[in-house]
């Protein structure tokens, strides 16, 4: 029974998205015009002798494999940290979460379900860039070891979630104002290696870097499609990643609950 | 008239409190709105209730409470017996509420997919659920348009057949007409009085003492989060009982 349910949100964001195809389109053509920007940016660095000392530590001190990973992650990454409150914020908004919510399926299954489409299209995402990369810029994924890379996609999206889920919970007492998205983010682009490798900042700004799942999640996936390194290998990022999942998780969910009950006394749900 | 009430409601009172940073750091939290205040009544199977009432006198949140989107301070709601704060699920089977808010569908879907939808939250088949409802309000026509094309009118049909789509018996409606021009309007009245025909318990708020008037029904007055139900003497006027109902606000009028 709930299994229909989540197929229907799944059906209901396709047929959405369906009906603005200019909209994969766009989609598509903005992957590629920020590959091609770090294409030439990738050009810049391969004539300085320090970057090159900074990448040797990913499939030979390439700086374009080593951003497109990046861009990759991050992409999906920005999908976990914002798709649940965005789908809440969106309901209230428009009075769709009322018309759910007097259906007998509950917040919890209205909020997930909502994000899994997403999820869907943040894979594709990261489908795009790869298969840009290789036939146009000469990306690589001889390498690649599958099973480390899905795992570690995995386990960033678990790690991340609970972000995801704290913030959606901000949203449903304060309705605005989120702040744990865009300190998330920002950190994790400009602390957790995306452009650049995390040796490159600071000592202390690393040590602020390490308590980032991105941090780890991007160093995993790196290891994992620039220098196939198998689970084994990557034992460090997997604990990291999987502690940050365990505990953070639980917590999230459970702030979840106690922020519905609260949205239903203060009347949150249904006002913007 | 049953022994089980379809609604019933006993001392609900709701506030709401005001939080904000500002009146976290200065202690102010507990200050609020209290919505409802000891709110009573019964309806039972077959019964129409109008709630009338100035703007901000507790309407919305009372249906709001009904339809178990909102937990009450205090006091119970029953629906059939059900406790609706501790058996939402088989209360919200026996709900429809009418949000009569057109942008809580969505407008890129077509009518059919935005009602399939709707249909399987409700645990039902949307080939089997919907064509029986769309065509008792004359939508077949229009299912395979997409929603943001629809006409006020249709949209707001189309809102009370998602409401219609698990067949409740007990129907919320908040301010149904509103926003119709007087054809559509009526149209939606004619709704109404068929669904009274067929035997449906509904609150209806509304701010159109005419509905009142043709559809005819028992009339509850709301001021200030207080209810109070009125009974027209044999030959009143509606409009004279419902303002001096408003100006008395919780006091009994006579």
């Amino acid at each position: 029974m709930r299994f229909r349910k989540v197929a229907a949100f799944f059906v209901r964001d396709l047929l959405w998205d369906l009906s603005y195809p200019l909209s994969f389109f766009w989609r598509g053509s903005s992957i590629l015009f920020n590959l091609v920007t770090f294409y030439f940016l990738g050009h810049l660095v391969a004539g300085s002798g320090s970057a090159a000392g900074y990448l040797s530590a990913y499939g030979g001190g390439n700086y374009f494999p080593f951003v497109l990973v990046g861009l990759a992650l991050g992409a999906f990454q920005g999908v976990a940290l914002t798709s649940i409150s965005s789908a809440i914020q969106y309901g209230m908004y428009t009075g769709t979460l009322e018309a759910m919510l007097v259906t007998p399926t509950s917040l919890t299954t209205i909020v997930f379900s909502s994000v899994l489409y997403q999820f869907v299209s943040a894979l594709l995402t990261i489908l795009l860039y790869v298969v840009f990369g290789a036939t146009l810029f000469g990306f690589s994924v001889a390498k690649t070891d599958f099973l480390s890379a899905a795992v570690m996609l995995a386990l960033s999206l678990l790690a991340h979630l609970p972000m995801g889920i704290f913030s959606a919970s901000f949203l449903l007492i304060f309705k605005r104002g989120d702040p744990i998205t865009s300190l998330i983010g920002s950190f994790s682009a400009l602390l957790g290696g995306v452009y650049f490798p995390v040796s490159v900042l600071p000592g202390w700004l690393q040590s602020v870097s390490f308590f980032l799942p991105f941090t780890h999640a991007l160093e995993g996936l790196r290891q994992a499609v620039l220098n196939g390194r198998s689970l084994l290998e990557l034992g460090t990022q997997v604990v990291i990643l999987g502690l940050f999942a365990v505990i953070l998780l639980p917590i999230s969910l459970a702030v979840f609950t106690y922020a519905i009950h609260q949205a239903k006394r203060l009347g949150t749900l249904s006002q913007f | 008239m049953g022994s089980t009430p379809a609604v019933a409601i006993s001392r609900l009172s709701k506030y709401f409190p005001l939080i904000t940073l500002r009146r976290l750091l200065t202690g102010k939290w507990r200050q609020g709105v209290w919505a409802l205040r000891e709110v009573n009544f019964e309806l039972y199977p077959g019964e129409v209730l109008f709630i009338l009432g100035p703007n901000g006198s507790g309407k919305t949140t009372l249906i709001k409470l009904i339809a178990t989107l909102l937990a009450p301070t205090s006091g119970r709601i029953l629906v059939h017996g059900l406790d609706a704060a501790r058996s939402p699920l088989p209360v919200k089977q026996r709900l429809g509420y009418i949000t009569c808010n057109e942008a809580s569908f969505y407008g890129r879907l077509s009518g059919w997919q935005n009602l399939a939808f709707f249909a399987r939250l409700h645990n039902l088949d949307p080939e089997t659920a919907i064509p029986p409802v769309v065509e008792s309000l004359r939508l077949t026509e229009y299912l395979d348009r997409r929603f943001f094309t629809y006409s006020t009118g249709i949209k707001r049909r189309m809102d009370i057949a998602r409401g219609l789509l698990h067949q409740p018996d007990i129907l919320l409606l908040d301010e149904p007409t509103t926003n119709l021009d007087p054809l559509s309007a009526a149209e939606v009245r004619q709704l109404l009085a068929q669904m009274q025909t067929q035997g449906k318990t509904m609150i209806i708020v509304t701010h159109r003492l005419e509905e009142v008037q043709k559809l005819g029904g028992r009339l509850g007055v709301m001021k200030e989060g207080v209810f109070r139900e009125i009974h027209p003497k044999p030959g009143e006027s509606l409009e004279d009982l419902y303002h001096r109902a408003v100006r008395a606000g919780g006091h009994a009028v006579s």
